[in-house]
Parts: C-alpha cells; sequence; structure tokens
C-alpha cells in the first residue's frame, strides 16, 4: 500500500515522530535557506553588474602660465568633455588661493548657468538661479539652499596653473 | 475528420466551457459607456506595445545615434511619422485614462472592502504609466529630452537616503553618460511593459474573482435583471472603444504630428524648460517648496493615495466623516487641476 513512506503512520513512540517531523522541518529549512542563497547571490551579481562601475575618469589639464595672468583678468577653459570653465584670478599673493574655476552645472538640479555680461552674473534658466561672479548664490533656489556654483580643483606646478577636469563628455553637435 | 474535430482533439475545450470561462455577469452599469475606462487604458497599452515594437525596429540608443534615429523614423520610414505620433498621442491618453479611471474608481468608493489591494495594484499602474512617459520621452534626445532626464535624475537624488543610489541606477553614473540612453531604453521598452503587463493579469484576475462593485441607478426598475453578459455584450462595447480611440488616435497624430525640437546640448540649457504635462503638477510643487521638503511631501501624497482605502475605512466609522472622501477627492482634483493650469501658464 505505502508508495510513499509519510503515508501510513503506524502509532509510534513520541521520540520517533518528533525525529521525522524535526527531520523534514530542518530539510524544509534547508532547502528554502539554499534557494535564497543562490538566487540572492544571483540577485546581488546583478545588482553589482548594474551599479555603475567606475566614476568619469578626471586629469589634470594644463591651463594658463601663473605669470602671464593678471590679476582680476579671466579666460573661459574648455575642459575635454566639453565643459566650459570660468578661471579667474581676484589676488596677487602668487599662489593657488589667488585662483577660481568655476564649473557651469547649477547645484540646484544641474542645469547649465551661462554668463550674462550686462548684469555681471551666472543666470540658471531652470528656476531662475542667479550667482555673482564669484559663484556665491545670490537668489533662486540655489540661494535658498545656500549652495554656491562648484569649482573646480586647481594646483600649481613649476609656475604653471592646472585644472582637474572630466575626460569624456557626451558628443555634441551633428555626428 | 474536420479541422474542427482535429482540433477538438488536441485542445480539449468545448465552445460551453469557453463562455463558462469568460463570462462573468457584468452589472447593469456598465452598459454606460463612462464605467468602461478601466478597459481603455488597457486597449491604449496594447497599442503602445504594438506601435513601441514598431518604432524599435529603427530606432537606436546611443547619444551619437538616438537623435538622428527618431529623426530618421520622423522623416524618412515610410510612415514613420504615423507610428511614433500614435505612440506619442497613445501616451497621452494612456495617461489620461488611468487618471480617469481612478477618478471613476474613487468617487464610486469602488476601492472599498474587499478591492483595497486591487485599489494598490491600480497604484502601482499609475505610477508605471507615468514611469514609461517619462522614460518614453527621454528617448528622444532632444533637449527638453536631456535636460528633464537631468533635473528629474536630480530631484530623485534629493530623495533621502536612497536618492543618490537611485540616480546612479538610473543614470548609470553620476551624470548624463554614454551609457544612459541605452539604460532608460531598456527600461523603457523591456523592464516597464513586463511589470505592467504583469499588474495588469494581476488587476483583471482579482476583479474576475471580486466581480466588478455594484452600483444602482434610480431609473433601473425593480426586479430586472442586474446584470448583462460579458460575452458578447460587454465585448462588443469594447470594441467600439477600442474603435472610437484607434479613430481618435489617427486624427491626433495625423493633424498634431509629433514634432522634434533641437538635439540635446548638454553644454547649454534652453531659456525654457519644461516637463510633459502630467508632471506639471509635481514640477509646480517642487518650485513652491525647497528640494527636499517637495521631495519629501511628494511621496506622503503617493502614500497617502496607496493606504486610501484603509484611511477611508477608518473615517467612515467616526461620525460626521463619512463623507469625507468625496471632498478629499475633490479638493485632491482641483489642486491637480490647479497646479496644472498655473504650470502650463507661465514660462518659469
Ligand atoms: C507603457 C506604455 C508606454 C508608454 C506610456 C510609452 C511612452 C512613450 C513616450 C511618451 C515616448 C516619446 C515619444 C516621442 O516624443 O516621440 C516613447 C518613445 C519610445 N517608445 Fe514608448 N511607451 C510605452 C511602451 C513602449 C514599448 C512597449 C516599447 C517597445 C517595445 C516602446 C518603445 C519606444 C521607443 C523605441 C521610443 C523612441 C522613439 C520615439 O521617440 O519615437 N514604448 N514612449
Ligand atoms: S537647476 Fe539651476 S536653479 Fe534649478
Amino acid at each position: 500500500m505505502s508508495e510513499h513512506p509519510e503515508t501510513p503512520v503506524p502509532p509510534q513512540e513520541d521520540g520517533e515522530l518528533d525525529r521525522r517531523g524535526f527531520l523534514a522541518r530542518a530539510s524544509a529549512y534547508a532547502m528554502g535557506a539554499g534557494l535564497v542563497t543562490s538566487y540572492g547571490c544571483f540577485a546581488a551579481m546583478a545588482g553589482r553588474y548594474l551599479y555603475p562601475a567606475r566614476p568619469a575618469p578626471k586629469a589634470w589639464m594644463y591651463v594658463a602660465e601663473v605669470a602671464g595672468f593678471g590679476v582680476g583678468s579671466s579666460l573661459t577653459y574648455t575642459a575635454p568633455d566639453g565643459a566650459t570653465v570660468a578661471v579667474a584670478r581676484q589676488k596677487s599673493a602668487g599662489n593657488v588661493d589667488d585662483f577660481i574655476a568655476l564649473s557651469s552645472t547649477c547645484p540646484h538640479l544641474g542645469c547649465k548657468v551661462h554668463w550674462e555680461g550686462q548684469n555681471q552674473r551666472f543666470f540658471c534658466p531652470c528656476h531662475n538661479g542667479v550667482f555673482d561672479p564669484s559663484g556665491a548664490p545670490v537668489s533662486g533656489p540655489p540661494f535658498e539652499a545656500g549652495q554656491s556654483l562648484p569649482r573646480f580643483p586647481l594646483r600649481i606646478e613649476g609656475g604653471l596653473l592646472y585644472i582637474e577636469v572630466g575626460l569624456e563628455g557626451l558628443p555634441t553637435g551633428e555626428e | 475528420m474536420g479541422i474542427s474535430s482535429w482540433l477538438k482533439e488536441r485542445i480539449p475545450v468545448s465552445g460551453d466551457q469557453l463562455r463558462e470561462l469568460t463570462n462573468e455577469p457584468v452589472p447593469n452599469h456598465l452598459r454606460h459607456w463612462w464605467f468602461c475606462l478601466g478597459g481603455t487604458p488597457a486597449y491604449l497599452f496594447v497599442i503602445q506595445i504594438v506601435t513601441g515594437i514598431l518604432l524599435a525596429f529603427y530606432y537606436e540608443p546611443s547619444s551619437r545615434t538616438a537623435y538622428n534615429s527618431v529623426k530618421y523614423i520622423t522623416d524618412e520610414a515610410a510612415y514613420g511619422w504615423y507610428f511614433r505620433s500614435v505612440h506619442k498621442w497613445g501616451a497621452t491618453l494612456m495617461i489620461a485614462a488611468v487618471i480617469l479611471h481612478q477618478m471613476r474608481v474613487f468617487f464610486t468608493g469602488a476601492y472599498r472592502k474587499p478591492r483595497e489591494l486591487n485599489w494598490m495594484i491600480g497604484m502601482c499602474l499609475l505610477l508605471l504609466t507615468l514611469i514609461a512617459g517619462f522614460t518614453g520621452y527621454s528617448l528622444v534626445y532632444e533637449q527638453l529630452s536631456y535636460w528633464g532626464t537631468t533635473v528629474g535624475a536630480n530631484i530623485g537624488a534629493s530623495v533621502p537616503v536612497v536618492g543618490d543610489l537611485s540616480k546612479q541606477m538610473l543614470l548609470g553614473g553620476e551624470t548624463y553618460n554614454e551609457r544612459t540612453l541605452s539604460r532608460l531604453y531598456i527600461i523603457h521598452a523591456a523592464i516597464l511593459p513586463v511589470l505592467t503587463i504583469v499588474l495588469l493579469g494581476l488587476h483583471i484576475t482579482l476583479i474576475r474573482l471580486q466581480g466588478v462593485s455594484e452600483l444602482k441607478f434610480s431609473s433601473e426598475k425593480e426586479g430586472e435583471p442586474a446584470h448583462f453578459n460579458f460575452f458578447p455584450d460587454h465585448l462588443l462595447t469594447e470594441i467600439k472603444i477600442g474603435l472610437v480611440l484607434m479613430i481618435l488616435l489617427s486624427v491626433l497624430a495625423t493633424v498634431l504630428p509629433a514634432t522634434l525640437g533641437p538635439r540635446a546640448d548638454p553644454l547649454s540649457t534652453p531659456e525654457v524648460i519644461k516637463p510633459e504635462w502630467f508632471f506639471y503638477v509635481a514640477f509646480r510643487w517642487l518650485k513652491l517648496f525647497s528640494g527636499t521638503f517637495a521631495v519629501i511631501t511628494t511621496g506622503f501624497i503617493v502614500f497617502t493615495m496607496f493606504v486610501w482605502p484603509f484611511i477611508d475605512s477608518f473615517l467612515r466609522r467616526r461620525k460626521g466623516l463619512e463623507e469625507a472622501s468625496v471632498w478629499v477627492g475633490i479638493l485632491a482634483v482641483l489642486s491637480i487641476v490647479g497646479l496644472t493650469v498655473w504650470e502650463a501658464a507661465v514660462a518659469h
């Protein structure tokens, strides 16, 4: 009669039943744990695969000679990734703190600000953010949140000014 | 042996059994077409799949090729402009239909016990449709697609705790990069449709299991049968609605075809940026309040909508609050319409 070993349950001592019950339950748990671990492992690997592999590569690039960079003057530097950077010299101490290099990426939600010559300010068209020439917020959401325009790291070496910028950008214009 | 008996041997189901399986009794109020709005998003979803697959034949998801491939679809491929425009209008109508359907369910109280779970599934379907609209628009890679995606991802990033991770996962990096479009594409054309199909299946299964909730009109006489048959009566109604939708879509696609703005330029943001109309509400809200506060309140509102059936049942047990849900609903609709119109009316 008994094709399945567990179907007929002859009267047994309690110890016997407990052991069977325990074994059945333990193997069910073990199987569940095995399934969770293996598929969980797969899911974790997929998660890691989808998580961006590396930050965008950056490098130190040459900008200008410090000696030829007059106090109060500024220039527009174009990085290999296409970003335009406003570099200005504000002091004459001769060290790197003389210089600022402003990013044109708005600290609010990432739009591009542009320089408005007649108003002497940077303007962000997305939510009317305004920044003064040193990148400090003047009005709009960046002002409310106290966010300045981000600055690029600068370095002076052998009388030359270097900037750390991104190397890879999206293609612009028609291909 | 005839074909029909050949088939019957291999697929052992009879016409009667089939009728039995599909013939759910449909309550009489579904004779009114405005109660059939639930079928509309489902029909439009099928249209989106068909036109989406057609678009995918020529669409090339990379920042170098996307814009030109959409241009090719629009200007050169035979009837490409038509399929693209139907896909675009289909998305618009689908979102409108989901919202109308949800309003119908809300104001008739059809989300009440035992249908709370189906309301929550419906909420998921609403969110999936909105995300499909967002990711779809980003694929065109025109200026507004690009900046909309950037701003959208940064709004996501201001969500506490999971914000930065979700932005990284969406963009495949800190900012929009070479690998972003293929992500948006696979989310748009594979993940969201599959999730939608699964949830639609659950949604419809639950409707079948629970039956459509009943409504009585005063014009109905007592003693008349309260139901009619799904097959063929209700199916015919749905077929008619489908045809009307197809005509509407074709007219819209022809009269107001999808346009193509300037190509995305990561180095300059256009003077006026706006999301698509169905995000005007959220966009205006985000402009009214500071970043994190706006994001948290938006999350809170969506959460409230999710669990509304439970809030409602709590309210209905209080004296004097039995009808509160109607007033909350009216207030919500008015605010949504108000914020949308406000955003539409101004440039910034
Ligand atoms: C859940 C339903 C869907 C919605 C709401 C939706 C929405 C959209 C929207 C709003 C656009 C931008 C249209 C434009 O401005 O030209 C779009 C583009 C696109 N969609 Fe969908 N879509 C859906 C399903 C699908 C499916 C299932 C596929 C493919 C299997 C697909 C493939 C595409 C492709 C290739 C594009 C880019 C080409 C173009 O812009 O014309 N979509 N979608
Ligand atoms: S992104 Fe610049 S003000 Fe909002």
